[in-house]
Parts: structure tokens; sequence; C-alpha cells
């Protein structure tokens, strides 16, 4: 066990590999450097060797926070643990409301709520590829009574929710990005979402993104992802973005912002 | 790439399913069946018809949609056990054909249970086919969310030629609501055991609109007086029902006092809506004798005449018991038949009134009877 520690703590303080524009991945931010996005969280590049990261449009209604840390490699592979915090309650209570945009129905108050999660990521560039496995474990911790009845049957939610209804949980996935020229990316990633016991168990996501670097502080990205799984009702699959009174998908957009601290 | 792009294309299909469904004028219903059927073969002998809107089986919950309660979504234990008591009650009737409305077949209130496969393994009844009238991944408002529910035919015998047909949609919203609000219907289908000679038998099953004030309610007895029109020209034999949400001629038709929940206000002048919807049967020129051409063409199972007898009210709001002691005070369900029923059979079962808002009326068809 004091092995354990010591090469833990040695560990923590290797200083991690650094990268632009890879959030999925084991690698760091560099030093100063800031990264944030439309839907994407702000992260910055604390240290070498500590990342952190939080969703300001979020934050006031769904405190968050996020942290990565390197660790070191194995087998080749560069290594991270993401921790991440978040406390829903105020959003969820906004939400549960009578009348229009009354996501959870009225009769449910939902208690204050933690969620915990710890990841585990390995990235090594491959013929010119980065990969990246991570897997997880997500812990959902209620302070009083959450009634089951008050679930958000919506794929990309129910999943994310569902570790406070179940306590636990577990995730995996991998990550595959290339650049197909200097300006010209791609990103695809799969990821699993565990939820055992409970009704609507699995979630499996896919997403495929084409992103074009203007320059290394600005990028733009487009494309899709596809979600299916287990819900309560049964199963089902989306490709998303989806625009209901359309009934049509269109591609996803977001820009991406970044400078370095001086 | 090919692969790629066949994948691709499988998503799109796939992942791609209205998130609102809309319907065609015409459509067919989705049909059902027991998993162990009994006495599925008619021999001879008359029919007994039941109609019922049993509101989703949470009997006299205080749903925020049509009662002056505020809550949405029921517990799945009580969910069952109402079930239970409904299809208890179906096997007590012991009908042959049973038109059922505001069944949930998926839906998030219900805790997702399918409403028409419980019934059928649960009652002697063997067919089914279903229409839904609200059907939507997801509702964002009160929480209602994931929704199925509609309109269903059960039977002893198989049916057949099962069809949705569309009722026009309200024209009093605007467009945001009508997208995400209900598409009420008529479920027709064939009963073949039932012939008689070269003559089809139909069951004919109608949920007509509540909530609307604009002449919507015409549009919706107008189509349905068509669809039986056109069986009955054809020379074939039906019976029908259903919720007409249309008191009958010589009604009361304003209950807005009556219904009137804890902080409302109509009837005055600083009211925001002088009459509550659902609750005031005088929305339009004509209105109170809306039914007059169904009495007039069809037998009906409780006669014009009788139609306002205390024992044949069928509906009162689930809250006006608690508020008013009320369990019904109109009569909003009916029965009819291009055949004659056996009058002194017909029977409203206001002993059941604690299992919807809405009380069952049954009544026995005189099979061969012209």
């Amino acid at each position: 066990m004091k092995k354990f520690i010591f090469y833990f703590i040695i560990a923590s303080l290797v200083f991690g590999e650094t990268k632009k524009w890879d959030a999925h991945s084991a690698y760091l931010l560099p030093q100063k450097r800031w990264e944030m996005g439309l839907f994407q969280p702000f992260r910055y590049g604390y240290s070498e060797s500590i990342e952190y990261s939080v969703h300001p449009l979020w934050f006031f209604v769904m405190p968050n926070f996020s942290l990565k840390k390197s660790q070191s490699d194995i087998a080749g592979f560069t290594s991270a643990g993401q921790y991440k915090i978040v406390y829903p309650t105020p959003f969820l209570n906004m939400i549960a409301k009578a009348g229009i945009m009354g996501i959870i129905a009225p009769d449910f108050q939902i208690p204050p709520l933690l969620g915990l999660s710890a990841s585990w990521l390995m990235s090594k560039n491959m013929g010119g590829m980065n990969l990246t496995l991570n897997s997880g474990l997500d812990l959902g911790v209620a302070f009083g009574d959450l009634d089951s009845r008050s679930t958000i049957d919506l794929p990309l939610v129910y999943h994310r929710l569902g570790v406070y209804y179940n306590t636990w949980g577990m995730h995996m996935g991998a990550d595959v990005q290339k650049n197909i020229s200097e300006k010209v990316g791609v990103l695809a990633d799969i990821d699993l979402r565990l939820l055992p016991g409970l009704k609507g168990n699995y979630s499996l996501e896919h997403k495929l993104l084409l992103s074009w670097y203007k320059s290394e502080n600005f990028r733009v990205l487009t494309g899709y992802k596809f979600v299916m799984g287990e819900y309560p009702y049964g199963s089902d699959m989306r490709l998303l973005p989806y625009i209901p009174m359309k009934e049509t998908w269109v591609p996803m957009i977001e820009f991406q912002w970044a400078r370095k601290k001086q | 790439m090919k692969k790629l792009l066949s994948i691709l294309g499988v998503f799109l299909i796939l992942g791609c399913d209205p998130f609102v469904t809309e319907f065609k004028d015409l459509s067919d219903a989705v049909m059902y069946e027991a998993n162990s059927k009994s006495n599925a073969t008619y021999d001879s002998g008359n029919i007994k018809v039941v109609t019922w809107n049993i509101r989703f089986g949470i009997a006299r919950f205080p749903f925020f949609g049509d009662s002056c309660g505020d809550d949405v979504i029921l517990d799945d234990d009580t969910i069952e056990k109402n079930m239970a008591t409904i299809a208890d009650s179906l096997n007590l009737i012991d009908a042959d054909i049973v038109l059922l409305q505001e069944v949930d077949v998926s839906s998030k209130r219900t805790g997702y249970l399918d409403q028409v496969q419980y019934l059928l393994e649960n009652t002697n009844l063997n067919y089914g086919c279903y229409a839904s009238m609200w059907k939507a991944d997801f509702i964002p408002s009160d929480g209602i969310g994931r929704i199925d529910a509609g309109n269903a035919i059960l039977s002893k015998y198989e049916l057949t030629d099962a069809e949705r047909i569309q009722l026009r949609l309200r024209t009093d919203q605007d467009g945001l609501t009508q997208y995400f609000y209900l598409r009420r219907n008529i479920v027709k289908a064939k009963i073949p055991a039932l012939a008689q000679g070269a003559k089809d038998f139909y069951a004919v099953d109608i949920h007509a609109t509540a909530f609307a004030t604009d002449d919507t309610k015409q549009q919706h007895i107008d189509k349905y007086v068509e669809t039986l029109a056109e069986i009955h020209s054809s020379g074939d034999y039906f019976v029908t029902g259903g919720d007409l949400n249309s008191v009958p001629p010589g009604s009361v038709t304003d209950f807005c006092l009556s219904d009137m929940c804890d902080g409302d206000d109509y009837h005055t002048d600083q009211a925001e809506e002088y009459h509550k919807e659902g609750s005031y049967f005088e929305n339009f020129d004509g209105e109170p004798d809306i039914l007059l051409p169904l009495y007039e063409a069809y037998d009906a199972a409780i006669d014009s005449d009788d139609a306002n007898l205390p024992i044949h009210l069928t509906h009162g709001p689930s809250t006006s018991y608690e508020m008013n002691e009320i369990k019904y005070d109109r009569k909003l369900d009916y029965l009819f038949t291009n055949g004659i029923w056996e009058n002194i059979s017909s029977k409203t079962h206001q002993a059941a009134w604690e299992l919807s808002d809405h009380l069952p009326v049954s009544a026995v068809l005189n099979v061969g009877g012209e």
C-alpha cells in the first residue's frame, strides 16, 4: 500500500504532455492557455500537470468543476486522471414546474444532489492518429428523497442524470483524432455509459466532428452525435441535433476560441 | 467509404423519427392480440358493447389537465391497481366489444404501461386496435414528457381493416401549442365474425374535442356522422360510441361555476375567460343540439328523452366530489347503432365512478333486429 501511495505521489508530480484543442484526451492544455466554446466548457492550463474546466454558462444554475491531472505514462500511453464534481439541484428545480418548459413535473422537489466522477484517460499517437481510451466511475449522491418518477427520459439527459437515481454508474469510451490537412481535423468517438440495475441501463453515444482551424486561437466544428440506448420506455436512438418542429436533423456547429494568458 | 455512408444512412433513417407524430387523414390503426385467447369464436346471440373513457387508469387522481388538481405523474403501483380494477369491471360487464378512450400505451405519466395490452391480458377480450391521439417523444410542459395516448377498440373476436381517421385540429391555438397538442381521431375496425350474411359489421370509436372554443367540435361530429353514414349507406352494420364531449339535446350547457377551481373567475367582466374551457357547451350556434343528427339517424342506447336523467349522467371532473360532492353531473358518453339495441339492457355503470372521471355505458345489440 505504501509503495502504491509513493508511486501515486511520484506519478502525480510528473509533468503531462500538453496539446491544444484536445479536450477529450489525456493531453493537458499548455500552461496558461485557455480554450472555450459556445457549448464546450472553459478549460485552463493551470500548470504543466493540471488543467481545470468549468461550464461557465451552466455554472450559476448547475455549479460544476472538473480537474485533469497528468499521470505517468503507461505502456507508451500518455495518461491522466480526470475528476468532476457537479451540483445539478438548482437547475433541476428550475425546470420542475407547471406550464411551458416544465421539463420535470411540478409534483417533485429535487433534493440536493452531488455528482462525482473519476476517469482515467490514456492517449497515444498511432500512425498519425491520436487514440484516447477512457474509463471511469460515476457516483450520484442524493441528500434527501429523489422520486424515481422525476427522471427526464430524453437521449443524452436520461443517462447523465440516471446516476443520481442509481447512485452509481460506469463509463468508458474511445476517441480517434486525426489531422487530415494543416487546417482540417476529424474526431470520432464512441462512449458507453452503464447504470447497472436501473430501468434503462445503458447508452451508447457516437460523435463525428470535422474541425477547421482558422488559427491556433479559433476553430469551427461541425458534425453529428448519435445516441442509442435503453430507456424506461424501451430502446431508442436519435441523431442529434434534431429540430422538433422541422422534424429534421441539422449538423451541429460549434465555435471555439483560445488564448494564452501572458 | 461506401460502408461509412451506409452506416450514416442507417443512422439518419433510424435516428430521425419525428419528435411529435403527426398523422395522415387516414392511416392504419395499431393491432393488438392477447397472448392467450379465450372464447374467441362467435356462435350466435346478441352482442354486448361498452364505451368507457378510462382516463388512462389514473381514476380520480387530481391531474392538472382536466380537473382542479395540479399533479401530473401517478405512481406505478396505483396505476396497476387502478388498471386491475378497470379490468375486473370489464370482466363483470362481459362485453363482446369495448370502445375505450384515453388509453395510454407508452406515457411517462402512467409508468409506460401499455394499457391496451394489459387489458387484453387481464380480461376476456382477445383482440384490439389502437389509434394515438397524442404521441410525442417529449412534451416540454408540466413535466408530461413522453406520451402516447389514444382510443382503442377491444373485442372478443378478431378485428380487421382497422383505420385511424384523423379529426381536424383545433384552430384556436398558436402554432407551437398546436404542434405539441392532441390529434384526435376516430378508430374504426371490421369484425368479420359478426357479419350478417353479406353485411359487414364495424365498431367505431371516437373521442371528440373537449376544450376547443372554436367550431372544432362541430367538425368532429360532422366527420363522425359522415363516417357512420358511409357504413350505413353501404348496407353494413355498425356499433359505435365514445366520449363525444357534447351534452344531449335539452341538457344544461353551462357548468363553468360547478367546475370552477379555487382562484378561478368566470361569468364576470373581470374574468380572463368568460367561460371555462370544456365546461361550456354553447360555444357556437347549434352546439346544444349538435347530437341531434345522431339521435335522428340511429338507435341510441340511452334515448334522448332519458339522456339527461340522473341515472344516465356519465361525467364529472375528477375533483368535483372533493370540492362539491358531485360524482357526475352531465352526459358526455354515448352508444349508437344502425341496428337495434335491446333498450331494456342499456346501462350507465355509475357504481364505477371512482375509476375514472367518465362512467362506462353498455348496451346489448339485438343481432338480426331491424
